[in-house]
């Protein structure tokens, strides 16, 4: 995974039925679904999310994050295409598969006129693989890595949405998990509660778990992704790491030079190649296949005196703007 | 998740199936074998029926009648009660020792009306209104009771098809012609189908069907057909299941619940005579033979009747006049006779206004198998013919 | 990384769920509310009953409600024969309908299934969480029918319908027939109810259909000229627990009572089953 690949339904030329990669956490191929009402919700995707990366799962609204998630997990059929979690087969091996899975989908989903713990206790007591007797310590151990430990015996319904999500998150924790997947688990939490969720999943991602999360919100959970998959309109415009992402997109430089130095500044960085715009003492160019370091070196070389040098990376913001032709948030 | 959807979807359709095989096939099973019973004519068939020994047997009945009247405002207000058998089918549970002692229920949804006998005694019991009537003959008929075979009289007897057989087969030698039709199957038993047809060209009655168990000539089934209707039969009695065996002796007596109204009714046994039927009590008499048969009965006092008076119940003569025809019987038992309590009930001038027609004579009523017409001078006039006789035979 | 501790067997597992899902029902303050509700009926006729009986109002109203006076026993079969028609449905409805569509409706559904529990391990659970509400139902009207027709009136040697006396064991063991076949009875709505709940995230709306199949089964069963379909109907044998009160009850009649509950319970199980584990969970 160190190449970046554009993800389509043709753009696969895998062809075996098992994923090869055996470092998978998850993996799909061509997998669709279309609605009854027709609509096509997820159009062909090949994802990819090695193990150990916490996969940053991006897209606006509607665009087809969650009806993935839920094929992953089994919940939604496929209309056609396979998908594997741990390299088994789902649907069909979700009993085996989904109990090294916690799972967060769309929203936190409890009995209101339960308590925390016990919402807890009855989704533990779901769980045919879980071991009755450690249930209510692992219950304690569950709510008290998600602060709610406080709130258990408080009905679900008085929790606040940030106490809902993060039950969610510590249903999702009652047992160790080898893969979790997230979907918009920052709905809803107050900035400091955004933060707290990062670190969860910096600290599980540190413990081996892989960590499938989703966002509409670009910013929210870009920091701690290791990989990076972008929905558009039901298909995964692009993946891969997101060192590798960061190099997609227009890079630009920005160089200020003392008053004076402008006009010879230009011609240093013309004969470098960069194609120079210049606003008083600020001088603003793509940088292209330029080493960065290059360009203050040569302005000094030439007694140019430089008072600012800035790399201006591209946001995944513009990079799916410049994709798609259109701004993220925009819900389809 | 293995099975497709499509195959999952299969399992309701399969289950279905089999649900729908499982409640249709038994029936089909039960009525399949009805053939090689042994070769009989007719004739020697009324004969075997007449000479067969009653058997003690239990079972289920159900009655339909198809009378063609005008829908009654009864619903099931009234809880199981003999009124119930004017139109449409009830459901009788029968029990007999094959002598003198039966019992028959008539089952409502949640209610019964029995009849009990119990050699000279006899009971009624409605659980609709808890209400005991007993019959017994006076001590001075005790000893006449040994050697007559004559039971009291109960007002609201209930019909079964020993008994409706009885009255067609009493006009066969005479009236009617038989005929032999393919062997049946009823309440799962193999059996002849005996068909009557009347002689007689003024009557409602089209033909009767009698269907006599092929073992032990008992009769099943007796099917009325109306020359007016052709499609169903007016009047159906017939067991839906039966057994033959000596019912329980829990089932044949009957001791009246505590702190249950019980009335007392003695039944004077008919003067000792051979024919019993040609003993017609005072205001009572007869015109035409066999199925053509007018039972006319004077000095009623229908208003009282309607209004419930049990004095008005003197005016009735006799307890029970002898017709022909059953189910002219039937009417007048229903319809007149019957004065017990729980007919009080019922809002019987509606139901009188709802029944007859006005005609010059009084009010009619006509069914598809026999009149009732009330004249305004307090006679009433019942036959298995069209009302245009009877209101001949009333001027 | 090893996950499993210590492995519980199949059927502790389903048994773990099982309770679970019982807690879970009969815990919860609006089914608890339904029951007392249901117990409020014998009660209060019993009351009602007990204060009007030297009146001219007694002995009066539908069938059994006037032999209550006499035997306490019978505020059982006049309290059972009173919810059947409306209230019992309603029960049965609010419980099954909400079996699955309330759990969609919670959005718990997406987590039980994730778990993962099997769908048609879940649909049974919910399917005898349901049916163990249905007996508790009945059960409600039932006890309480019991103790307070025993207080208020008494109980003694029962008189069935046919007018015949049997002593108060007998007669007791009769009225346990009664409250068990009308339990059983209910078992096809509660499989009406589970397969409608099967199909929609509004428990509401699969509550309100379930009612309405018992109501129009009760007024198909009325209809005359529908004679010929009316045996198969839901709702048509409900009032053949009567059977147990005629001298010689009729195990065909009521055999062939629970065979159409049966025949309700394998169609509208196996339609919930085929729906529930095809079904897209979008809730």
């Amino acid at each position: 995974m160190t190449q970046l690949q554009a993800a389509s339904s043709t753009a696969s030329d895998q062809t075996a039925d098992v994923p090869t990669d055996a470092s998978t956490a998850v993996r799909t191929r061509g997998l669709t679904k279309r609605f009854r009402s027709g609509q096509v919700a997820v159009d062909g995707i090949d994802l990819a999310v090695p193990r150990g990366a916490v996969y940053g799962f991006l897209g606006p609204n509607g665009s087809g994050k969650t009806t993935t998630i839920r094929m992953l997990l089994g919940l939604v059929r496929p209309t056609s295409g396979q998908a594997w979690l741990l390299d088994e087969p789902m649907p069909d091996a979700a009993p085996a598969v989904l109990p090294r899975v916690g799972a967060l989908v769309e929203g936190p989903g409890f009995h209101p006129y339960l308590t925390g713990r016990a919402n807890l206790a009855r989704l533990d007591a779901a769980d045919a693989t879980a071991d009755p007797r450690t249930a209510t310590r692992r219950a304690s151990t569950a709510l008290e890595r998600v602060g709610l430990l406080a709130a258990e015996h408080k009905p679900f319904r008085q929790y606040s949405l940030g106490m809902k999500q993060r039950l969610g998150l510590a249903a999702a924790l009652m047992r160790p998990r080898d893969l979790l997947v997230l979907d918009e688990p920052t709905n809803g939490l107050d900035p400091q509660g955004t933060r707290e969720v990062r670190l969860l999943i910096r600290e599980l991602a540190q413990a081996g778990t892989t960590v499938l999360v989703s966002s509409h919100l670009l910013g929210e959970i870009e920091q701690v992704c290791t990989h990076l998959g972008i929905m558009s309109r039901g298909r995964l415009l692009l993946q891969g790491e997101r060192s590798v992402l960061d190099s997609r997109g227009t890079t630009t430089v920005q160089v200020t030079v003392t008053h004076g130095h402008a006009a010879s500044a230009v011609g240093v960085l013309r004969v470098l190649g960069l194609d120079v715009t210049a606003e008083g003492p600020v001088l603003t160019a793509d940088l292209g296949p330029i080493d960065p370091p290059r360009i203050p070196a040569a302005l000094v070389h030439a007694g140019i005196e430089v008072t600012g040098f800035e790399v201006r990376r591209p946001s995944l913001e513009q990079v799916f703007v410049e994709l798609t032709g259109e701004g993220f948030d925009v819900a389809r | 998740m293995s099975m497709s959807p499509r195959a999952r979807w299969a399992v309701p359709a399969v289950v279905g199936a089999i649900v729908a095989a499982a409640f249709v096939a038994p029936p089909l099973m039960a009525s399949a074998s009805s053939d090689d019973l042994p070769d009989v004519t007719p004739e020697q068939l009324v004969t075997d029926v007449a000479k067969a020994p009653d058997q003690p047997l239990s079972g289920t009945v159900v009655y339909t009648a198809r009378l063609g009247l005008p829908s009654l405002p009864l619903g099931d207000v009234a809880g199981a009660s003999p009124v119930n058998l004017l139109d449409g089918s009830s459901t009788l549970r029968v029990w007999s020792d094959g002598d003198d002692r039966s019992r028959a229920s008539l089952l409502g949804p949640t209610s019964e009306y029995s009849v009990v006998r119990d050699g000279s005694q006899a009971w009624t019991y409605s659980s609709t209104d808890d209400q005991v009537v007993h019959y017994s003959i006076p001590a001075s008929d005790q000893a006449r009771y040994e050697s007559m075979q004559a039971q009291p009289q109960v007002a609201g007897d209930l019909p079964t098809p020993a008994a409706a057989a009885r009255s067609v087969l009493n006009l066969v030698e005479q009236y009617s012609s038989v005929t032999l039709d393919a062997a049946t199957t009823v309440a799962g038993r193999s059996a002849y189908d005996l068909v009557v047809t009347p002689k007689d060209s003024d009557t409602l009655v089209g033909h009767v069907v009698v269907s006599i168990d092929a073992k032990t000539d008992t009769p099943l089934r007796v099917q009325v057909w109306s020359t007016k209707d052709t499609k169903a039969p007016s009047m159906e009695v017939g067991f839906t299941d039966v057994t033959f065996a000596k019912p329980s002796d829990a089932v044949l007596s009957f001791t009246a619940p505590a702190g249950v109204d019980t009335k007392d009714v003695v039944v004077p046994l008919p003067a000792a005579t051979d024919e019993p039927s040609t003993a017609l009590p005072e205001g009572v008499t007869v015109s035409g033979t066999g199925w053509e048969t007018v039972v006319q009965a004077s000095g009623v006092n229908v208003a009282g009747l309607l209004a419930g008076s049990t004095d008005a119940l003197s005016t009735v003569p006799g307890s029970k006049p002898m017709i022909g025809s059953k189910s002219g019987q039937k009417l007048l038992d229903e319809f007149g006779a019957d004065g017990s309590d729980k007919a009080r009930e019922l809002d019987l001038p509606t139901l009188y206004q709802t029944l007859t027609t006005a005609v010059p004579e009084g009010r009619l009523v006509q069914t598809t198998l026999g009149s009732v017409l009330v004249t305004t001078d307090g006679r009433v006039l019942v036959g298995a013919v069209p009302g245009s006789t009877l209101q001949a035979d009333a001027r | 990384m090893s996950l499993v501790e210590a492995v519980p067997s199949r059927a502790s597992s389903y048994w773990r769920l099982q309770r679970s899902e019982l807690r879970l029902v009969l815990g919860r303050r609006r089914n608890l509310v339904l029951l007392v509700g249901l117990a409020l009926v014998p009660l209060l006729l019993g009351l009602v009953l007990f204060f009007t009986q030297d009146t001219a109002l007694s002995g009066q109203g539908p069938a059994f409600l006037s032999r209550v006076t006499g035997n306490g026993l019978f505020l059982v079969v006049a309290s059972v024969f009173l919810c059947l028609p409306f209230l019992l449905p309603l029960t049965i409805g609010i419980a099954s309908g909400d079996a699955i569509a309330g759990e969609a409706a919670a959005g718990t559904l997406r987590y039980l299934l994730t778990v993962p529990v099997g769908r048609s391990r879940l649909l049974l659970v919910k399917a005898v969480g349901a049916l163990v509400f249905a007996a508790a139902a009945v059960a409600s009207i039932a006890v309480v029918g019991l103790v307070a027709g025993a207080a208020l009136f008494g109980v003694r040697d029962v008189t069935l319908l046919s007018g015949d006396t049997v002593p108060l064991a007998a007669g007791a063991l009769r009225v346990l027939a009664v409250v068990v076949y009308v339990g059983l009875s209910l078992t096809g709505l509660v499989a009406v109810g589970l397969f409608f709940s099967t199909l929609t995230e509004v428990p509401v709306g699969a509550m309100a259909a379930t009612v309405v199949v018992a109501i129009v089964s009760g007024v198909l069963d009325t209809i005359p000229s529908l004679h010929a379909i009316q045996p198969g109907l839901l709702t048509h044998h409900w009032l053949d627990f009567a059977e147990f009160l005629r001298l010689e009850p009729s195990w065909s009649v009521i055999g062939g009572g629970l065979a159409v509950q049966a025949a309700w319970v394998a169609i509208f199980g196996a339609l919930a089953w085929s729906r529930f584990t095809t079904a897209d969970v979008t809730s």
